[in-house]
């Protein structure tokens, strides 16, 4: 993965509208929870919000081990890719 | 002298709450306190001889070293008789000190828990902020690091249980870049003479006059690194501990101010002749009676189950028992008003105080709302499946294990069409999420009143059982069938209904 691709920034842009952190200060390693304050809640808030500017189809058993900014990105990345090959 | 020191375990409840109980008939005036607006130092310093602040402290440290369990028994018992002197005594065993047991350090200990095991020291906690309330993300109140190491706070928090009794504090502050963590909050101890620290006047409250509530001003309040309590930049994880101890504590409260609530309905509906019969001979008020001790019973039943609940399972069932007890015990003694027709408006009979004083109870330690949804997130991501009561309790509650499971199988249903629908894009459903931890609350009570019931196997508690969940089936299906929520919604954010406007 690039340091930082498209999804990447929206992923970011998503996180800064959720929590009070700069687009700046959001990292690819950071914790969604212990490093960005992001509880339960709003971390499926998050994976939710991303489904659906990006028109992914990702159910709730996909998004389980998603703990970081960069296994979002990833996740994303992989059902976009899915999309195309569809 | 207290039974506490020579048992420390959980097998002390029964004593202990005799003990309790006739302490509390001989020295706890509700009404007094009421008016009075405090509670009397004879109450405090007797539920100090009681052992009673140290319940949940280690033995090490002079407490009894007793779990949530025991102590929910003592808080139920006490709210039976005053709900201020329970608060005030919840609060110390909960938020107050659990953080501290839980991830003091030992030197934390040794300074602390002590005087707080005698009573000479009350604990308090406060997250809650003038901006802060439901949403902790974003906390004003700040401790930055000094060149020296110390911390400096300086911010202001709101609506604090025993702030202005309490010699200890723990705090919920932003502490950015603590522990290289950007957005960090950090629990931290504060002592009531640390120089900066002003605790502010008693609020003027509806109910639990006699419990104090106060605000707290940090100007410049200078703490050693040794006050951080817990993973520095990290309170999530230990806040989420000590809530749940919190959230049961008052669960239990609950179950007490149903029981004197139900005590005063016994009574009342016994002697009180109308038509020429005891009230209690009235099909109509029969049929409210056992609807009351229903409700309690499943109360009961829940805050029992969740206080044995192991730490991770706390977290979560602790939602479920705080939401339905609170409202739960709401509706008991406005039924218990109800039945004692004009006089349950009066003073006197001692149902006015309880009234307003359960009522925050459906506020504070989570507004229930917010924990609603919260409960409908957890149950979406929910991973372990629930054990059917059916097989699992004899056969003569063969029939209501059957009602119960149907009753979880609608619940189940409506989630797994949730994650069909929505995927993850449930999560952005807070309506339906909401909708869905209410399903679960009346689920969670059905389910532990039928396991009592099917343990204690009296007649009485069977019957109570059967009615509990007739009843819940009956809310949960109007709950999740008819209207729907869409619908409602739908007409409740219509522009047609005036609306303040919203300033962003
Ligand atoms: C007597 C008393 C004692 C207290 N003791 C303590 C204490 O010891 N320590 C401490 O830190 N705090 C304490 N509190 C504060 C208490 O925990 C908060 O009042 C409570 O969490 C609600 O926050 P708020 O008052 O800011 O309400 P807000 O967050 O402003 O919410 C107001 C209402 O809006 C609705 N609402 C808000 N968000 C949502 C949502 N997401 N979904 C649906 N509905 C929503 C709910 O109906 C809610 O009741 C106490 C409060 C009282 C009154």
């Amino acid at each position: 993965m690039s340091p930082d691709t498209s999804v990447e920034r929206r992923v970011i842009h998503i996180i800064s509208q959720l929590v009070p952190v700069k687009p700046e200060a959001i990292k690819p390693h950071h914790r969604l929870r212990e490093d960005l304050g992001m509880d339960s809640v709003a971390s499926m808030e998050l994976l939710s919000m991303l489904a659906e500017e990006l028109e992914l189809d990702v159910g709730v058993e996909d998004v389980a081990d998603v703990h970081t900014v960069a296994a979002t990105v990833a996740l994303a990345e992989a059902f976009l890719a899915k999309k195309k090959v569809a | 002298m207290s039974v506490l020191p020579h048992v420390p375990t959980d097998e002390v409840a029964g004593p202990l709450c005799a003990e309790v109980t006739r302490f509390a008939a001989r020295s706890i005036d509700a009404r007094a306190i009421d008016r009075a607006g405090a509670i009397p130092a004879g109450v405090l310093g007797g539920l100090a001889e009681l052992g009673l602040f140290g319940l949940t402290l280690p033995a090490a440290h002079g407490g009894a070293g007793c779990g949530l369990l025991t102590a929910c028994q003592v808080v139920a018992e006490l709210a039976r008789f005053d709900r201020s002197v329970a608060v005030t005594l919840g609060l110390h065993l909960g938020l107050g000190t659990r953080g501290l047991v839980a991830f003091g350090t030992s030197e934390q200990h040794e300074r602390y828990l002590p005087s707080l095991a005698a009573g000479e020291r009350l604990a308090a906690f406060a997250t809650t902020e003038p901006q802060a309330g439901s949403d902790l993300s974003n906390l004003a109140t700040r401790a930055l690091e000094a060149a020296d190491g110390s911390l400096v706070v300086n911010g202001r928090k709101v609506f604090v249980t025993n702030g202005g009794l309490a010699g200890l504090y723990t705090l919920a502050v932003a502490t950015p870049g603590l522990g290289g963590r950007e957005r960090g909050q950090s629990l931290v101890l504060v002592e009531r003479g640390d120089a900066g620290l002003t605790v502010e006047a008693e609020e003027c409250k509806l109910g639990l006059k006699g419990s104090s509530t106060t605000g707290l001003v940090l100007e410049d309040v200078r703490l050693p690194s040794s006050r951080l309590l817990g993973e520095p930049g990290w309170a999530a994880k230990g806040l989420a501990h000590i809530l749940s101890w919190g959230r049961t504590l008052m669960s239990a409260g609950c179950v007490g101010t149903a029981r004197a609530a139900l005590d005063k309905v016994h009574g009342q509906v016994a002697h009180r002749r109308q038509f020429g019969k005891p009230l209690a001979a009235l099909e109509v008020v029969r049929e409210q009676v056992a609807l009351l001790e229903a409700l309690t019973f499943g109360m009961a039943a829940l805050v029992d189950e969740v206080a044995r609940a192991d730490d991770e399972a706390l977290l979560g069932r602790s939602l479920a028992a705080k939401v339905y007890s609170s409202e739960s015990a709401w509706r008991v003694v406005d039924g218990a008003i109800q039945l004692h027709g004009g006089l349950g408006f009066i003073e006197d009979t001692g149902l006015a105080v309880m009234l307003r004083d359960v009522r925050v109870t459906r506020i504070f330690e989570g507004a229930n709302d917010v924990l609603l949804s919260h409960l409908g997130a957890g149950e979406l991501t929910r991973t372990k499946e629930r054990a059917p009561l059916t097989g699992a309790v004899g056969l003569p509650l063969a029939g209501l294990a059957t009602k119960a499971d149907a009753l979880a199988a609608q619940v189940e249903a409506r989630r797994q069409e949730l994650l069909a629908r929505y995927k993850v894009g449930v999560f952005r459903q807070p309506r339906w999420m909401h909708q869905l931890g209410g399903a679960c609350c009346w689920r969670e009570a059905v389910d532990a009143a039928v396991r009592r019931a099917a343990v204690s196997a009296r007649p009485e508690d069977v019957a109570r059982a059967s009615l509990l969940t007739l009843r819940a089936s009956a809310e949960v299906s109007r709950l999740l069938e008819e209207p729907a929520p869409r619908d409602l919604v739908e007409v409740a954010l219509s522009d047609t209904l005036p609306f303040p406007e919203v300033r962003p």
